[in-house]
């Protein structure tokens, strides 16, 4: 049977936005869609997963309010073995993370991560993704694979939309031990912290600055020119900034209106966090920097001479 | 009536033996602190290294006699120096005539000099070099209790105010000089009340004296009253002398000894040649952690410290308000001996410490040891040879071998291990700045050439810098000189990540260094870069790369010089020149950029800090890749030389011939507000511009 | 006590590069050879563990051809205890289910109370290879950790799994697990050139893999992707471009 699974995130009781990208990408396959809802109450979420493309809605209920990765794995086998998709689609996520790629190794299934197109030719399904720090794009086919499980890459479809009118239905499966159990979450970030997904002017900040006392000098001209502060992981590994700052895939997506990147070369997965941006300027010193590929406006010259510059004029 | 005098006049005999018990007590603590202080110094790792025992000699001997270190940058201390070295010496060397006229001539020999003309000339001097003495002495006290400057300020800037107290260390100071300002005072009243008990004519030979003795018998001290008096003064300056003597050991009077020790220790290669790490050396090995890894020779050389702050007035680190003074360090290490080991150990004065205890944290913090640009201003001042900067090369290297450094740092080094440059970028990248020139450059690897041209890291990846390789390429092949370079086999040389402490990496780097250049054919190895042409001639001979390195001042001035190189424009303009580090001080390179300079017709006027004086941009000792040190408000090394330099009134550039200074200082004239009051200029661009070779870039 | 870590030297591109003739890789001339960053961290963690723990062995273990021998010794270096290599030909360029199945047999063979592997590699970026290879072994595991609580005693791990947007949740795991470590975790410590050096000393394991069965996916063709229109460049002195930005950005608040 030709077909899509599409396997729903949810966290906290909503259904996050990769999860309609994921019908989208189903959708250009094709498909039919079929969605799996697996959640403590499943048909809580239904509403928000039927969107226009998706043909079923499959409600798994399961014992445990949030994700746990051995639960979407017997989850999933069971949908695979029964439902038999020819393709199943996960997002390039945490979750997913944590039990897709055991899944293709334990069933045999064709597999690849972090795919930002697909297609289908003669009937074969080829993927593409990128190497080598983001510098190659590779094309990716499954010979022998009647079945294959992809990680797709967040915002690189884009949501589907509107009211869709898919059939809903219960599918049941028993779950035996999730050894690796949820025991709460934690707040990383001071929630006295600015939400920098809802501000409309970011000042952003890379590797590229330097060191921890540069951080104070953009916070200053970041509040001169009426900007939040975000940054770009390495600085959050390195302890100058706190988690709430980061922007990227394992960060925050942010849309604000205006986007300036100070020192930030533009590792994929940034990029992918400020994509939905209005405007995005970028200034570094290296004119090679993957950032100048997503932004609307470039300038290669000394950060910190620009930086001088700019707190003059506000 | 015989002109002489007896020493012992109107003493008793036991009074006589008394005297001698003193003197043999007095020995004997001399003696026992001596002996405390070399066993404290044999406890150091390794020998004392004092090859060349001959040479050495000669040089502490001209160095002491002629005060030629103690007088550089302060004559007035110089001076003040002089007079009581000489002036203590005389006494002293009059007393040892003395003893040896009663002890040995009179007794064994039956021999009696000291009368006659002997005596009035032995008289004359040693009065002369006494009044020299108090001269010198009072020098001294009116540069410490009125003149007071910066260096003689105890203040560290790598403690807050209130976690240390200096007290002890001006109470020493004082008291040295009140001792000997004592001794002499003693000294010249002793002979004014012994002159005004008889007041014999040829007295006169000892003026001084003399005229204290007319004064008491002008005051109506004579005869037996003077007498009395004369007594009491005679014990009073002979104990007060034998108790300085003993304490010698014990004071600041121990710089007597071991000043010049240090002196004669001193290696003209210290910190410019490091020694390398035995490939078998166990951690405990690696550079110095506990105080008696130190060398003996260091154990003895932070004894030599007389704390005159030259170190400390000359140090960038300690300028900028980095938690660095060069003084500070020895004088911690210094204490840490005695309190581990030495004199104070034994008595059990505090501070005590021990041994085996790690130096590292406490007292001296990393970042102090982290804040050294390896410049050498400290070495190069130091009136006694120590020698700051291998000391904190080797508590560096135990640093790293423990991964205790600035994460920026550490990155550094881990970059430079895997792209084999400081940049992180792709070896292939090296030659890239090539590739824009109007004419090709050889591939030495490839072709033989005359010069191998090492070209360094920055002035290869830096965009500023990599102008200035160009222009320096152009200029050499208008003159027609024949080069190549190694293109992607070149590798960091190595010199500042051996000053910061990582042996290990230093030694493979250069493995592979003298792999590439070894393969090639060629005469001369040049480089533009002063770390680089540093440690290619000195320090690589050692691992067997020895060729000849020539500095492309010095080149680009045998050009001008052979007629190869004529300047067609003189450029008329009005400069100032800041001597590298490692180009300088490290290796005498002072004048053939300053006649590069003169032949182009540009009119130098030097800053006060130049030649072996220069200060530092701040960017040696691997402190570029290090985390910014200077706190808001205090300017940057660079910032300070620019400030410098404008101070000598209009100038049109300053100009350097050192990758790091290009950047440093491109950057402190935008940070110092001074952009466009002043411009820089690397030497080979000014060279290229007095030519007036058209240059084409390719499209 | 005994951890094992999963290591990967990783090939980084320069800004120039060429493919080999059948266009599926990339030429190796033109890749620059290192330890995977994320495994500097797990390696870390590891031996924090240890030194934690007061006992226990650190064995790292890698699918990889010679050359990965240099990321080996960097983790031996650092404090690693042995290494074990595995490989043979077919192992070129393998995917992350592959080089699991490769790592499996030696990974078992330690009988581990731990298993620790990056979150990704920086060239593949696939983060495959840990969660396929803990299923291969057949243990539980956690994904994208950053802090691991280990209680030898009580044969649990409790760790933080980092998700998207900063929210960290407290997950708790028996062991023996298999855990991917995120950067950021810890702060890898300086191998020196010396250690390294000492490291060369250390005799390596080389053993071959086990029965790698059909990859998952096979790479047809590799490309540099087209560069789009990309951004409008800004010229001129800094304070010229900082006066267009100034325009730029009021302009664009105002929409």
């Amino acid at each position: 049977m030709n077909g899509v699974l599409v396997v729903a995130e949810h966290l906290r009781g909503r259904v996050r936005d990769v999860t309609r990208e994921l019908v989208s990408a189903g959708r250009d396959l094709g498909g039919p869609v079929e969605v799996a809802v697996i959640a403590k109450d499943p048909s809580s979420l239904a509403d928000a997963v039927n969107v226009e493309g998706v043909d079923s809605i499959l409600n798994v209920a399961v014992e445990q309010e949030e994700f746990e990765n051995d639960v979407y794995q017997q989850a999933v086998e069971a949908l695979v073995r029964e439902r038999r998709p020819d393709v199943i689609l996960l997002g390039f996520t945490v979750n997913s993370m944590g039990y897709g790629p055991a899944l293709a190794a334990k069933l045999g299934l064709g597999f690849a991560s972090d795919v930002f197109s697909l297609r289908r030719e003669d009937g074969a399904l080829v993927v593409e993704r990128a190497f080598y720090g983001a510098k190659i794009n590779a094309e990716i086919e499954f010979p022998g694979k009647s079945q294959v499980l992809l990680l797709l890459r967040p915002t690189a479809w884009p949501p589907a939309e509107g009211q869709g009118s898919a059939s809903v239905s219960d599918f049941s499966v028993s779950i035996g031990e999730s050894r690796a159990r949820h025991v709460e979450f934690v707040e990383v970030a001071a929630s006295t912290d600015v939400d920098i997904t809802q501000v409309d002017f970011l000042l952003s900040v890379g590797r590229g600055i330097g060191d921890a006392d540069a951080i104070r000098q953009f916070e200053g001209l970041a509040a001169k020119m009426g900007a939040t502060l975000s940054v770009s992981r390495p600085i959050v590994d390195a302890g100058w900034m706190p988690a709430s700052r980061q922007v990227g895939q394992s960060g925050k997506t942010v849309k604000p209106k205006v986007y300036l990147a100070f020192g930030i070369s533009g590792a994929v997965q940034h990029l992918a966090g400020i994509k939905a941006s209005g405007t995005i300027i970028a200034v570094n010193t290296d004119p090679d920097a993957s950032i100048f590929t997503v932004a609307h406006y470039g300038a290669v010259v000394d950060l910190f001479d620009v930086a001088e510059e700019l707190e003059k004029l506000f | 009536m015989t002109q002489t005098r007896d020493t012992f006049a109107n003493l008793s005999t036991w009074e006589i033996a008394l005297w001698y018990a003193l003197v043999v007590i007095s020995t004997a603590i001399f003696v026992w602190g001596v002996v405390r202080l070399v066993s404290k110094y044999r406890k150091g790792r390794g020998a004392f290294g004092l090859d060349e025992p001959g040479r050495r000699l000669v040089r502490t001997a001209t160095v002491v006699f002629t005060h030629s270190w103690i007088k550089r940058r302060d004559p007035l201390a110089g001076l003040g120096h002089l007079l009581v070295f000489y002036g203590f010496l005389v006494l002293f060397i009059g007393t040892v005539i003395l003893a040896f006229q009663d002890e040995v001539a009179r007794p064994l020999l039956g021999f009696d000099f000291w009368q006659g003309w002997f005596y009035l000339g032995y008289s004359l001097f040693l009065d002369l070099f006494g009044v020299a003495l108090v001269v010198g002495l009072g020098v001294f006290a009116v540069k410490r209790g009125i003149l007071k400057p910066f260096r003689l300020d105890y203040w560290r800037p790598d403690r807050a105010e209130g976690e240390y107290d200096r007290r002890p260390y001006v109470v020493g100071d004082w008291a040295f000089l009140g001792i000997l300002f004592l001794l002499a005072l003693s000294g010249f009243l002793l002979e004014g009340f012994r002159i005004a008990v008889a007041d014999p004519p040829f007295e006169a030979w000892s003026p001084a004296g003399w005229a204290l003795g007319q004064a008491f018998i002008g005051l109506g001290l004579e005869g037996g009253a003077a007498e009395s008096a004369r007594l009491v003064t005679w014990w009073f300056h002979g104990v007060a002398a034998l108790a300085f003597v003993s304490s010698i050991p014990f004071t600041k009077a121990v710089h007597m000894l071991t000043s010049p020790a240090g002196v004669a220790l001193k290696d003209e290669t210290a910190g410019k040649k490091l020694a390398p790490i035995r490939d078998d050396a166990k951690p405990e090995e690696v550079g110095y952690g506990i105080i008696t890894d130190l060398s003996p020779k260091y154990l003895l050389q932070v004894d030599a410290c007389t704390k005159c702050g030259k170190c400390h007035e000359a140090c960038p680190a300690t300028a900028s308000g980095y938690p660095l003074s060069p003084r500070d360090l020895i004088l911690d290490l210094r204490e840490v001996a005695e309190g581990a080991m030495g004199i104070r150990a034994k008595l059990g004065v505090p501070p005590l410490y021990e041994e085996k205890r790690s130096v590292l944290g406490d007292p001296i913090r990393p970042e102090t040891l982290w804040s050294c640009m390896q410049c050498m201003a400290c070495v190069e001042i130091c009136p006694v040879g120590i020698e700051h900067v291998p000391i904190i090369n080797q508590l560096r290297r135990r640093l790293v071998e423990r991964g205790e450094m600035d994460p920026m740092l550490q990155s550094t080094l881990e970059t430079i291990y895997t792209s084999g440059n400081s940049f992180g970028e792709p070896k292939r990248k090296r030659g890239r700045w090539a590739k824009e020139l109007e004419f090709e450059v050889k591939d030495i690897r490839k072709e033989p050439a005359e010069y191998l041209w090492f070209v360094g890291d920055y002035a290869s990846f830096d965009p500023r810098n990599q102008r200035v390789t160009q222009s320096l390429a152009r200029v050499l092949h208008h003159a027609g000189v024949d080069f190549g370079i190694l293109y992607e086999s070149e590798r960091n040389a190595g010199c500042d990540v051996r000053r910061v402490g990582e042996e290990g990496l230093y030694t493979s780097l250069v493995e592979e260094n003298v792999r590439a250049i070894s393969g090639c054919e060629f005469e001369r190895l040049l480089t533009a870069d002063p770390h680089s042409f540093h440690t290619l001639k000195n320090e690589y001979p050692e691992f067997g790369g020895a060729w000849t390195v020539i500095h492309h001042s010095e080149l680009l001035l045998e050009l001008i010089e052979s007629g190869k190189l004529v300047p067609k424009e003189r450029l008329g303009v009005r400069i100032t020149y800041h001597d590298p580090c490692h180009l300088g001080r490290y290796n005498g390179v002072y004048d053939a950029p300053r006649e590069v300079l003169a032949a182009i017709g540009a009119e130098l006027r030097d800053m006060p800090r130049c030649r072996d004086n220069s200060f530092c941009c701040g960017a040696g000792g691997g402190r570029i890749w290090m985390s910014e040190l200077s706190k808001e408000g205090t300017p940057r090394p660079s910032e300070m030389r620019i400030e410098e330099a404008l101070e000598l009134g209009e100038l049109d550039y300053f100009v350097v011939c050192c990758p790091k200074d290009v950047t440093m200082y491109e950057d402190a004239i935008k940070t110092t507000g001074h952009q466009g009051e002043i411009e820089l200029r690397e030497l080979s661009e000014l060279v290229l511009e007095s030519l007036d070779v058209p240059t084409r870039t390719p499209s | 006590m005994r951890i094992v870590v999963a290591v990967k030297q990783v090939g980084a591109l320069g800004d120039e590069v060429e493919f080999t003739d059948d266009e599926r890789d990339v030429a190796p001339e033109y890749l620059e050879f290192a330890l995977n960053e994320w495994d500097s961290y797990a390696t870390e963690e590891a031996l924090r563990i240890r030194e934690r723990l007061g006992e226990g062995e650190v064995v790292v273990v890698t699918a990889g051809d010679e050359e990965a021998e240099q990321a080996l010794r960097r983790c031996l270096a650092m404090g690693a205890d042995r290494a074990t290599r595995v490989w043979s030909d077919a192992l070129a360029g393998a995917d992350p289910i592959t080089v699991a199945r490769a790592l499996a047999a030696p990974v078992r063979v330690e009988e581990p109370d731990l298993v620790l592997a990056g979150v990704q590699s920086s060239d593949s970026i696939q983060s495959a290879t840990g969660t396929a290879l803990a299923e291969l072994l057949e243990l539980p595991r956690v994904a994208v950790v950053t802090k691991v609580d280990y209680d030898h005693a009580a044969r649990r791990a409790t760790v933080h799994r980092e998700l998207e947007g900063g929210l960290v949740d407290v997950v708790e795991v028996a062991t023996p697990a298999l855990l991917t470590i995120q950067t950021g975790i810890n702060e890898p410590r300086y191998a020196t050139l010396r250690a390294i050096k000492q490291a060369e000393q250390k005799e390596i394991q080389v053993v071959d893999p086990d029965d790698l069965g059909e990859p998952p996916d096979r790479v047809r063709r590799m490309f540099v992707p087209p560069r789009g229109e990309g951004a409008e460049m800004l010229d001129g002195s800094p304070a010229e471009i900082a006066q267009r930005i100034a325009e730029i950005v009021r302009e664009s608040l105002k929409a």
